[in-house]
């Protein structure tokens, strides 16, 4: 946390620096923070599953057994939200858990000048849902066919109501790739504005001569900031998953 | 369980009686107090869903409801909008502009309220519980 101060905007952390200029005819695909943050996110998350998963002792070491439990978490986790049937989209539910979970804890670790929160942008969550919600949709109509849209039509309900809450049905179900990217972009940008902004008052309340014996309540709170930051980096991740599954059970079950 | 086959020259072999009996009187007594304990966690889990194990999944829901309501909210407002702003004069040739919006802003609000209604109901009784879903209409009636 660098934030001694003098004209740091609680903002800054999240400014897409361009690292490698790259174009490819015409479209500015060039490497940025982000993209160089993903990828570090990449390799760890590969690097680790390779290793760890190396051995495949029966009695695990530390490193397998830790993503056995991510597994196992993933998997029941699934299986509780989807069902059995489910499991086939069990290595997108665990791509998506993991990779959400890996890029908000990298942006845990403050590294001056370099940290980046990846899901702290909504360009990335939102194609992260959208992905979610077009799978859900394509997976629905190919299983369901135009039955799929049943799940719009409420069940129960007098016909007299049907004008009324199916485009409610509608508006609900469109919300919620808004509501899932929005969720985690908006989690990890005040969280991450809030400590920059407690870290800061550090630097100023000690540049304030006497007020400096002050200093340390701001640190205080930084402190315990930071780790409700990691618990929510691990509870967002641990949310995109659920709700990604619940979703999911729609396109598997339709409507019920 | 007791090992008197090979224990004879052992010291496990002298065990008196009374030790033995007051050995098995305590087990069984730790098997009913885990019999006692057992039916309790496993109600309370049941009460709560399957999915209802730590503080930390509960957070997770209290975490999700919140943008459950703004989001509905949001959506309704923007189609109204849209079909106020663009869909209706444009292709239709109709000024309607304040009515679309307000009649999908309040529909977007229900939808939010729906959903959050209904992932509370999910919260409350578990994934798929069909006797335990009924009394939802009546709610639902209630609050709409």
């Amino acid at each position: 946390m660098a934030a001694d101060g003098h004209g740091h905007s609680p903002i800054e952390q999240f400014e897409i620096k361009e690292l490698l200029p790259i174009d490819i005819f015409g479209i500015d695909a060039s490497l940025t923070n982000s993209g160089a943050y993903m990828l570090v996110a990449l390799g760890l998350i590969f690097g680790f599953l390779y290793f760890s998963t190396g051995g495949r002792s029966l009695v695990p070491t530390r490193l397998q057994s830790i993503s056995e439990l991510i597994y196992e978490f993933v998997a029941n986790t699934v299986r509780e939200n989807v069902g059995s049937q489910g499991m086939r989209f069990f290595p997108l539910v665990f791509s998506l858990f993991i990779f959400v979970l890996v890029l908000n804890l990298l942006g845990m670790i403050p590294i001056p000048g370099v940290t980046f929160t990846v899901t702290s942008h909504i360009a990335i969550t939102a194609s992260l849902a959208l992905m979610v919600i077009s799978i859900v949709v394509f997976y629905g109509l190919y299983k369901h066919g135009l039955g799929f849209f049943k799940i719009f039509v409420p069940s129960g309900v007098p016909l007299a109501l049907y004008p009324l809450l199916i485009p409610i049905e509608i508006i609900s179900f469109i919300s919620r790739p808004i509501s899932l990217s929005v969720r985690l972009f908006a989690n990890m940008l005040a969280g991450h504005i809030a400590l920059k902004i407690f870290a800061g008052f550090i630097g100023v309340l000690l540049g304030a001569g006497v007020w400096a014996v002050l200093a340390p309540l701001p640190l205080a709170l930084t402190v315990a900031l930071t780790a409700l930051e990691v618990l929510v980096a691990v509870l967002q991740a641990y949310v995109f998953a659920v709700l990604t599954c619940i979703y999911l059970s729609d396109a598997v079950h339709g409507s019920h | 369980m007791s090992p008197a086959d090979e224990g004879s020259d052992r010291n496990e072999g002298q065990i008196s009686p009374e030790e033995r009996a007051e050995f098995k009187r305590r087990s069984a007594e730790i098997g009913r107090r885990l019999d006692a304990a057992r039916p309790e966690s496993g109600k309370s889990k049941s009460a709560k869903g399957s999915q209802g194990k730590a503080s930390n999944e509960l957070l997770g829901r209290a975490l999700r409801l919140s943008t459950e309501l703004i989001g509905g909210i949001v959506v309704g407002a923007g189609i109204g909008w849209w079909l106020d702003t663009y869909l209706m004069p444009t292709v239709f040739g109709v000024k309607t502009w304040p009515l679309m919006f307000i009649v999908f802003f309040l529909l977007g609000s229900a939808a939010g309220m729906l959903t959050v209604v209904r992932s509370g109901m999910k919260m409350k009784t578990g994934p798929s519980d069909p006797t335990k879903g009924k009394p939802v209409p009546d709610d639902e009636d209630g609050v709409i």
